[in-house]
């Protein structure tokens, strides 16, 4: 029944969501249509698609970390206000449980976009690829993701909303801006692992980023249950 | 081992050095009906915070049923058999009330069907109806629902009626009442309505800055106390403060009121000693005892 909770309660975004991953979809039914298709070269056409995926990647994994939480007050630090969460605290569940259902759905609806993104940027790609390229390409898309999403979730247990969404990007704009500046940075960036430098999809895996992605993930989400099971209401 | 489901010893509590709690000594017994009174801010909220592990103690012990509540399992183990009702009465706004009572009940593996149906009835609460556009009493009467349905041994309730109109409030309380006595449920609720804690409570906890400065059987306490009035010729006496079983000494003018307790006859006697015109003794309501308490006058 945790799971039909939070499904109920984080629904309407996801669909959203779905709906804005999906038009994308569509845009090549009308871009013929206006002639765009034929001026534009095919390999850079889809390089702007997957640039955009990129993005959508991390607006997907910052709002379903925040999917429904801020009305909850599962996470949010806002000084009384409460929301049902005292009606949720007082069930016979425990916290870090209440937490990973809710992460937890959120992660399994970013995995959803994201598949239904990759798929799509596989289907433009001018050259063929192997079951095995799109699998590795689609699996280091969502690990690095997952890093993106994890620290949402973290940043969610400390910051209502309206500031989770503010300081994710900000967060993600600033690592972007160092890893060009900085080699290390770029070595463990998730942003990295997803990123045009590591296309064409047939290169060789990004391992450090993705293995980052891995421990950041597990980092984010270790700090997330500590303060939540820290926090006072 | 004691038969009380509550019980707190030296419960502490500051928020950001301002204390909330300051050593709380409560006991509240099996079967009983406990009104938890206090001024607003006296701590009745972080009180009942604290028993649900909502917030954690500074110092002091919590034991719910027999058992401490010192770690995360035993306070799952506890809410297991507790019904809460929050002040705020905030439910799920994505959820109708079916959906909320399906919800809350896969939670509780002794949820009593005869008592959700029983509540439905009484409260008629439309089913397929969103929670946000349930009115406050709705609401309050949904928490009720989930709350005693759930077969809950101790129901806490942190101002159940506030905000209701008197025929709802009525409902709720002859509810609470049948549930304490034909269910045999505790209760415990904390109000600011006086007359509802005495209409049905037969125990009484008053809070004040943190500390129980009255905690015990509604019954006993009424016979316990009494308030005598005495009238002077002129002022009252200073020496009437230091008269032994004096709680709280009130002077207007000539008279002087004395809530008393313990052996009032010979309080009287000593007192007349000082020479009044007139004394009188009266039983005391729980709304004296309340305001001289939490008002020190």
């Amino acid at each position: 029944m945790l799971w039909f909770k939070a499904w109920l309660e984080t629904r309407w975004r996801f669909a959203f969501l779905a709906g804005s991953t999906l038009l994308i979809w569509l845009t090549p039914l009308w871009i013929p249509a206006t002639g765009v298709h034929t001026s534009v070269p095919a390999a850079r056409f889809w390089m702007v698609i997957q640039l955009a995926s990129v993005l959508l990647f991390i607006f997907t994994a910052i709002f379903l970390a925040g999917s429904g939480i801020n009305t909850q007050g599962m996470y949010t630090f806002t000084p009384g206000f409460h929301g049902s969460m005292l009606f949720t605290l007082s069930l016979p569940i425990s916290r870090r449980r209440l937490l990973f259902v809710r992460a937890g759905l959120g992660a399994l609806q970013t995995c959803v976009l994201v598949v239904i993104m990759v798929v799509y940027i596989l289907h433009l790609r001018p050259e063929t690829t192997s079951v095995l390229q799109a699998l590795i390409y689609l699996t280091r898309t969502i690990v690095c993701t997952m890093a993106i999403y994890a620290f949402s979730v973290l940043l969610l247990c400390v910051l209502d909303e309206t500031w989770h969404v503010s300081g994710a990007f900000l967060f993600w704009t600033i690592v972007f801006l160092l890893q060009s500046k900085f080699d290390w940075v770029a070595r463990v960036s998730p942003l990295r692992g997803m990123s045009l430098n590591c296309y064409p999809i047939t290169a060789p895996i990004p391992w450090t980023p993705v293995i980052a992605s891995l421990a950041l993930t597990g980092v984010f989400m270790w700090i997330a249950v500590v303060v939540v099971q820290r926090k006072e209401y | 081992m004691s038969d009380n489901l509550i019980d707190t010893s030296g419960l502490s509590k500051s928020y950001s050095g301002s204390p909330a709690l300051r050593g709380l000594n409560l006991a509240v017994p099996r079967g009983s009906i406990c009104g938890f009174l206090g001024r607003n801010g006296a701590g009745k909220t972080t009180t009942l915070k604290l028993l649900l592990g909502m917030l954690r103690p500074d110092a002091g012990q919590i034991r719910l049923f027999g058992e401490a509540m010192d770690s995360e399992a035993s306070l799952i183990a506890a809410r297991r058999r507790i019904g809460f009702v929050s002040e705020d009465k905030e439910l799920y706004p994505f959820m109708n009330v079916g959906q909320t009572i399906r919800f809350t009940r896969a939670l509780f593996p002794g949820w009593r069907r005869d008592l959700e149906e029983k509540y439905m009835e009484l409260f008629r609460l439309p089913l397929m109806k969103a929670v946000p556009k349930l009115s406050k009493g709705m609401r309050t009467q949904l928490m009720l629902l989930l709350a005693m349905a759930r077969g809950a041994e101790l129901l806490m309730m942190d101002e159940p009626t506030s905000g209701l109109d008197p025929a709802m409030t009525e409902d709720i309380l002859r509810a609470l009442a049948d549930l304490a006595t034909v269910g045999q449920s505790t209760i415990f609720f904390s109000s600011h309505q006086l007359a509802e804690v005495e209409q049905i409570c037969d125990r009484v906890c008053i809070i004040d800055q943190g500390q129980a400065v009255i905690d015990g059987d509604l019954d006993d306490l009424k016979s316990q106390y009494r308030r005598i009035l005495l009238t002077f010729d002129g002022m009252p006496p200073s020496a009437l403060a230091s008269l032994t079983g004096v709680d709280h000494l009130r002077q207007r003018g000539r008279t002087a009121s004395l809530l008393a307790h313990g052996n009032v006859d010979l309080l009287v006697d000593q007192a007349r000693e000082l020479g009044p015109t007139s004394v009188e003794v009266r039983p005391v309501t729980l709304k004296e005892l309340f305001l001289d308490h939490v008002r020190g006058e």
